[in-house]
């Protein structure tokens, strides 16, 4: 296997790439130690935001490092067929107070409507459920094919 | 005058409740719970008041 040139994606092949994604990995860290979760989000494109929902329980890993910064990076990533994406984002977290929320929260968290991953294996109403968003300093989108046909030992 | 007219919502699967306007009623109707996504319908809102005397 070979890797393809690497590309750089546009802009707009980065809001198009994260707008049909859904879903993607959240890391945060706390001092010297890392967290990372997968997530599902809302994306809009003309505001450039991420809109998370992100759950815990008091004992939970996720609050410890969720009180502790909002540094964080998501990264949106697919392979399909022999062309891989990602998406990388930098930036920070901001919780979104409930007397915040506006009918464009409502809207994109609409957008953000499956939690695939926090599963809801308790009722919901004995989890903590807080609305973030995600305001990114740096998006950085990448494109690489893979040649599979390639795949003969190199010297 | 009369006031916006104003809603309590309780969301009936996560027990989230908020204050909101008919627009936010109405987007709610629509996109389903900001906090859990779940579906609604009209009972989860209450009306409260619309006619404030001040
Ligand atoms: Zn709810």
């Amino acid at each position: 296997m070979s890797l393809g040139p690497q590309t750089e994606l546009s802009r707009e092949e980065t809001d198009a790439f994260l707008g049909e994604r859904e879903t993607g990995v959240l890391s945060l860290a706390l001092d010297n130690e890392p967290y990372a979760v997968p997530v599902s989000y809302g994306y809009d494109a003309g505001a450039r935001k991420f809109y998370l929902r992100l759950v815990s329980t008091p004992e939970s890993e996720k609050r410890r490092f969720l009180a502790s910064t909002p540094q964080a990076r998501l990264v949106v990533y697919e392979e399909e067929g022999d062309v891989y994406r990602s998406v990388v984002v930098v930036g920070r977290l901001e919780e979104i107070a409930r007397d915040e929320l506006t009918v464009e929260h409502v809207e994109q968290y609409g957008e953000a409507k499956r939690p695939l991953f926090e599963i809801w294996g308790q009722a919901k109403r004995d989890l903590d459920i807080k609305l973030y968003q995600l305001v990114p300093e740096q998006v950085t989108g990448r494109r690489i094919a893979v040649d599979r046909g390639d795949d003969a030992p190199k010297s | 005058m009369d006031g916006e007219t104003e809603y309590v919502f309780d969301c009936p699967a996560c027990g989230e409740s908020l204050e909101v306007n008919g627009s936010m009623r109405d987007a709610l109707l629509e996109k389903g719970c900001v906090v859990c996504g779940s579906s609604l319908t009209p009972e989860a809102f209450t009306k409260t008041t619309s006619t404030e005397s001040t």
